[in-house]
């Protein structure tokens, strides 16, 4: 049967080529679209590692500091002081600096060499506290206290992610992290939090590495974030409380106040419009293309009607065209399919991109194909059963 | 003859009418698309208020610093833009030169109410290299600028937001713990402006610190407004020699060696953003036209098909007709052009409902307000894009089935089946 079908197929293999390349384009098309939706809900249904309701983001403007080292440690002094004097309000549960704020576009990666293999991760560099603002779970340890700052090795945690790859099942607590690089000091893990996704829902989960910014004993890149947990229920006229007391504090720097929930809905608008056109666009070529199957195949089974006629006449019921028609259809669906799983087999064969984990992957197969077939066969129903009505006297006159 | 092919187009296109609403509906979705695309590009990137000399302003709006170990780009900073740019205004060829900050996001609150601004630090020649649509007042002055004067010109939309409507030149503005002067209102500027848009502008010299005075790479851009279009070559060239200039006097020679960028149109310095900083790039525009032009033909591939798919069986319902003309001697090439031609008016009244559909979609945007502040319309150039593009689709579409028509063999044509 199917043998008999792909050489009508054949004989009609010019009209029928072209079907195919629009079938294995469309699918391309499904293809894309549905990946990149698979890929946010996979991503979404994750643990975050972090509560981000009633945490507000202050961003501190004080101009660039490639200054000298005075004036490196005055403005911690400040940062030392803003903590303190946010720390006192009474709305405010919990007060941190970090250099990174969650969903925030940006951010800060780090190559680091682990037994001579380079592992990337998310960095961030945070102070005493970070842990209750942002709700963290530690898992392993403990968050950095400010006595680590004196230590001669430099604390950090690090999320389960980042453990599994470079300590496996091991406990990492109390271990070094990476090779030794000189000039600095050598890295030891003292805690280990839940695997921390920065940013946010719909991207994927990754490697992160805290490292510990002292107020007491500056050093590198410092901060320009405070997260502020406030207690559920604070309006958002705190905000010019707080602004205005900050601003008592360090007058010639700039601050403004992102409630956490708005940072995110930003990041969101930010991923998902592309999807949202893209998918708007898919769906009305796939219209297009719909409407454009039912015509051609509409015409192509008018100029059969002598051959439709033929085997009515020799005794095939009007199911077994309609059949025909739909099986017809499907092994040209098939071919185009294949064509197109082919060239797409071609993005994990050759690593372009590296972010699709395999199930997302095969899922975004499987939803595109399934989306032609479901094209095809619709689109081929009319004018099969049109076909099938055909009178066989009727058509072995037409001439 | 053109006249009777047109005649017989639209017979044909009345004679099958699924086949020609599916054929149109394609089109005009595919041509809607398109259009809307041109629309939002030539929103970004076409001359108009405040940029109205577009053609022949250049800006430099980053700056790649390079070592051995390091590479950092941004927009440039005030001191390499001050000491290397802001001289070329006195270049033959050079009519003016300013220097504006990026867009800050900035807070006020006003009796218990939040508000968001984006402000701008610009210098006097800003107003000048720009036009601005004043609704009242004026802009303030390069001495203005120069003698740290706090005064702010502002958008409509702040008007609205801070007092409400009425007049505001005079008043007084708050925001980020500074007060401004209000000198003048302009009309908004939406956010897809890339080098003037914000809800207020004020002096450069009111920044909170000095320290940007001292800075390589920090948030300013430079509009270098030439006397004429036909300097642009010269001006590029002109400011690269100074770049390299600059390269010998870099505050930290031990880690940044090199200098990277380039005095650029809009359109060229929003392609360099997109390339990878750290290398001389001659002709950045060139490559983010390629990448517009392929996303363009990716496009409308699809469409294509699904419409050679359509032609082609509407041809070989016009089997006979064709073998009788064929029969009477017409020649192949007489075919492809009357198929070309009905083709293209089959295209041309898609390109129309795209138009029309392209307009709504537009409208839609303005009305939601997706993008803050843009007002998109439909203007003669965008529908000079939109003809061009159509024909483009039109012949791609119409030349392999016009060729698949002038092939079929009479004989068989006139049997009414295909080759």
């Amino acid at each position: 049967m199917t043998r008999h079908l792909l050489k009508l197929i054949w004989n009609r293999k010019r009209s029928n080529a072209l079907m195919i390349l629009e079938i294995c384009v469309s699918f391309l098309v499904v293809f894309m679209v549905a990946t990149l939706g698979l890929f946010f809900l996979d991503n979404y249904r994750l643990p975050l590692g972090f509560e981000w309701r009633n945490v507000w983001d202050v961003r501190i403007g004080m101009g660039r500091n490639e200054a000298n080292a005075g004036d490196a440690a005055a403005q911690q002094a400040f940062l030392a002081r803003l903590i303190q004097e946010v720390r006192s309000l009474e709305p405010v549960e919990a007060v941190a600096g970090s250099y990174v704020v969650p969903f925030d576009q940006g951010g800060w990666e780090g190559t680091y060499k682990v037994r001579g293999r380079s592992v990337e991760t998310g960095v961030d560099r945070a102070t005493v506290g970070l842990d209750k603002a942002l709700r963290l779970r530690l898992v392993a340890g403990r968050w950095f206290e400010e006595p680590d700052a004196a230590q001669s090795w430099e604390p950090v945690v690090i999320d389960q992610d980042l453990a599994r790859v470079v300590y496996g099942a091991a406990d990492p607590v109390g271990k070094a992290l990476f090779d030794p690089r000189p000039e600095e000091r050598q890295f030891r893990v003292v805690g280990v939090v839940s695997d921390f996704r920065k940013g946010g829902e719909l991207l994927p989960k990754g490697n992160f590495l805290f490292r510990f910014a002292s107020l007491d004993h500056p050093q590198g890149q410092s901060f320009r974030n405070l997260l502020v947990r406030v207690r559920p229920g604070t309006r958002a006229v705190f905000e010019e409380a707080l602004v205005k007391r900050m601003q008592e504090v360090a007058p010639d720097w700039s601050f403004e106040v992102r409630p956490l929930p708005q940072v995110r809905a930003t990041a969101f608008r930010f991923l998902l419009t592309p999807l949202i056109v893209a998918g708007t666009v898919a769906f009305f070529l796939l219209l297009m293309v719909g409407l454009g199957l039912i015509g051609v195949l509409w015409q192509n089974l008018l100029q059969r009607t002598r051959e439709i006629g033929l085997r009515r006449a020799a005794g095939a019921s009007r199911a077994s065209v309609h059949r025909q028609v739909l099986l017809e259809q499907i092994v040209l669906t098939s071919l185009g399919v294949l064509l197109g799983t082919l060239l797409v087999i071609q993005v994990p064969i050759l690593h372009l991109i590296g972010v699709l984990s395999p199930g997302v992957f095969t899922a975004g197969l499987l939803a595109a194909m399934a989306a032609m077939y479901l094209l095809s066969v619709l689109c081929a129903l009319y004018p099969s059963s049109l076909a099938s009505r055909v009178q066989p006297a009727e058509a072995l006159r037409y001439e | 003859m053109i006249k009777n092919y047109l005649k017989v187009a639209l017979k044909v296109l009345s004679r099958r009418k699924f086949f020609t609403f599916i054929s149109l509906f394609g089109i005009g979705v595919t041509l809607m698309v398109l259009l809307v695309a041109t629309a939002l590009l030539d929103y970004v990137f076409a001359a108009r208020t405040p940029e109205v000399h577009a053609d022949r302003m250049l800006g430099v709006y980053q700056l790649t610093m390079q070592g051995k170990d390091d590479t950092e780009t941004a927009p440039p900073g005030y001191a390499f833009l001050d000491r290397y740019v802001r001289p070329m205004a006195k270049l033959p060829s050079v009519e003016r030169v300013a220097l504006v900050t990026g867009s800050q996001t900035v807070v006020s609150y006003l009796d218990g109410r939040k508000i968001q601004s984006e402000l701008r630090r610009a210098d006097g020649e800003f107003w000048r290299v720009l036009a601005f649509d004043f609704v009242e007042g004026g802009p303030y002055t390069v001495a203005d600028d120069e003698a740290g004067h706090f005064l702010a010109v502002i958008s409509e939309t702040t008007r609205d937001r801070f007092f409400g409507g009425q007049a505001a030149v005079g008043k007084t503005i708050e925001v980020d713990g500074q007060r401004f002067r209000v000198v003048g209102v302009v009309r908004d500027v939406p956010v897809l402006r890339y080098s003037s848009s914000a809800d207020l502008w004020v002096p450069v010299t009111t920044a909170k610190t000095s320290a940007y005075k001292e800075e390589w790479l920090s948030g300013f851009y430079a509009l270098i407004l030439a006397r004429s279009r036909a300097d642009l070559p010269q001006i590029k060239a002109e400011f690269q020699s100074r770049l390299r200039e600059a390269e010998r006097h870099l505050p930290d020679p031990k880690t940044f060696q090199h200098l990277y960028t380039g005095a650029d149109t809009l359109f060229e310095g929003v392609a360099r953003m997109f390339l990878p900083a750290g290398k001389a790039v001659a002709n950045p525009g060139a490559r983010l036209r390629a990448v517009l032009l392929a996303l363009m033909l990716g496009f409308m591939l699809l469409p294509t098909i699904n419409l050679v798919n359509i032609n082609l069986s509407r041809i070989l319902d016009r089997a006979s007709e064709i073998g009788v003309r064929r029969a009477f001697g017409a020649s192949s090439r007489t075919l492809v052009g009357q198929f070309l031609i009905e083709n293209l008016v089959l295209t041309l009244i898609g390109a129309a409902i795209g138009l029309v559909l392209a307009l709504g979609v537009l409208h839609g945007f303005n009305v939601s307000g997706l993008i803050p502040q843009a007002h998109f319309a439909l203007n003669f150039r965008i529908f000079f894009y939109g003809l061009a593009i159509a024909v483009f689709f039109g012949l791609f579409s119409g030349v392999y089935p016009a060729w698949r028509m002038s092939k079929l063999r009479p004989v068989q044509a006139l049997r009414g089946r295909s080759a």
